[in-house]
């Protein structure tokens, strides 16, 4: 079992269930997770500017209106400009509404930025994973360590009646991309 | 589908209840209240349809009443200490306690209606500090250029909870709201009558046996 396969997978399934993927690079390649969400239908990705808080709450926002979100921040690092949004409102609106307003299967998707085999210094390789933890109360902190999990991590997550923040490690699959990056770089230059 | 049905007096009515049972001790929570804007609630309510989604602050009284919640159903709500996130499935009413908070929120839901080619439409109040950050900037654009079906309606008291709002950006005691001359934005100004929280006096809390 391979974890990008598994990957692969588990975004397949979420676009049959009629998931939009939101964020950063989701229409244009730039980084590992685009690859594993390029094949899925164009007008369920939506490109949007890098403004992570205004993101979450998009994610959130269209949530709350009945559609399906798995929204993409490439690396956990970036997560920290949308924190507002993260801890004070996806964590809270349960409890805030008294369970009137729910975030049924939100998926937050994020990786931990890969030292492998570039090495892109102390900002984008961060693993918030135990800190995220501590301040959200609500919602589920999910980190993929094995392809085994992945399928089954995203199926809960699609059922879920709160957030699920979902971390994933590239350093995992790098190396089986490594063919669409020399293709994707040869588009770019071409 | 116009439904207000609320004067100003009654709307004061209501606060006046809030100043007395917050008064009386029994409102063991912040209270943001308003007044001074009622007439201009009034005015911008007959524009929002029922159908539609409202945003708002911490003082979103008068909004959750002029949308169609229940007035008892909302006292209920600020008796068990919980005024300052006024929440509302029924009526789609939405509020956060952090300044701005609401607005990527508030997005979210308008870019989900245009995706859905739903008719509704999202209202968001904030206030004059809330409208003079980047984020509000932010929101706006990305709301123009996506032809979003959202208004924004500035309420500028010229405070941002007791700092007059110019005097924190460093530009004297008036900062001009400088967001584009799009029309759903719409700006007005009032004079607030209470202190950003509470009712300008001391409440002894008796203590429950």
């Amino acid at each position: 079992m391979k974890y990008l396969e598994e990957l692969n997978k588990a975004m397949q399934l979420l676009a049959e269930n009629g998931y939009y993927f939101i964020g950063q690079s989701v229409k244009f390649q730039g980084n590992a997770i685009y690859h594993t969400i390029k094949n899925l239908p164009i007008d369920k990705r939506i490109e949007l500017p890098v403004q992570e808080e205004m993101q979450m709450g998009i994610s959130a926002g269209m949530t709350l209106e009945g559609l399906k979100v798995c929204s993409i921040f490439p690396r956990f690092d970036f997560i920290l400009r949308g924190m507002d949004s993260l801890v004070n409102h996806l964590d809270k609106v349960k409890y805030m509404s008294d369970g009137q307003f729910l975030l049924k299967g939100l998926i937050i998707r994020t990786a931990i930025g890969s030292n492998n085999p570039i090495m892109p210094g102390c900002q984008h390789t961060q693993d918030y994973t135990e800190a995220l933890k501590l301040m959200c109360k609500h919602i589920k902190v999910v980190k993929l360590e094995k392809a085994e999990d992945i399928l089954s991590a995203y199926q809960e997550a699609m059922n879920s009646d709160v957030p699920t923040f979902i971390i994933e490690i590239p350093e995992l699959y790098n190396q089986d991309l490594k063919q669409d990056f020399i293709e994707a770089r040869k588009k770019l230059i071409a | 589908m116009v439904r207000v049905n609320w004067i100003n007096e009654k709307l004061r009515e209501f606060e006046d209840w809030c100043i007395k049972t917050y008064e009386e001790g029994k409102i063991k929570a912040p209270l943001h209240l308003s007044r001074g804007n009622e007439k201009q609630l009034i005015e911008i309510f007959k524009k929002i349809d029922k159908k539609d989604w409202v945003f708002s602050t911490y003082r979103s009284h008068y909004h959750a009443l002029l949308h169609g919640i229940n007035e008892d159903w909302l006292k209920n709500w600020i008796l068990e200490g919980k005024s300052i996130h006024v929440m509302n499935k029924e009526h789609k009413f939405f509020t956060s306690a952090i300044v701005g908070g609401c607005l990527p929120i508030a997005l979210g839901v308008a870019l989900a209606l245009k995706l859905k080619k739903s008719k509704d439409y999202v209202w968001i109040f904030a206030g004059d500090m809330t409208a003079t950050l980047g984020l509000m900037h932010d929101i706006i654009k990305f709301a123009h250029y996506n032809n979003l079906p959202i208004n924004f309606v500035i309420e500028n008291n010229g405070f941002s909870t007791d700092t007059p709002t110019g005097q924190a950006w460093g530009s004297g005691d008036f900062i001009p709201i400088t967001l584009p001359r799009f029309e759903n934005i719409i700006c007005y100004n009032y004079k607030r009558e209470l202190p950003h929280y509470g009712i300008g006096k001391f409440v002894t809390f008796k203590e429950e046996k």
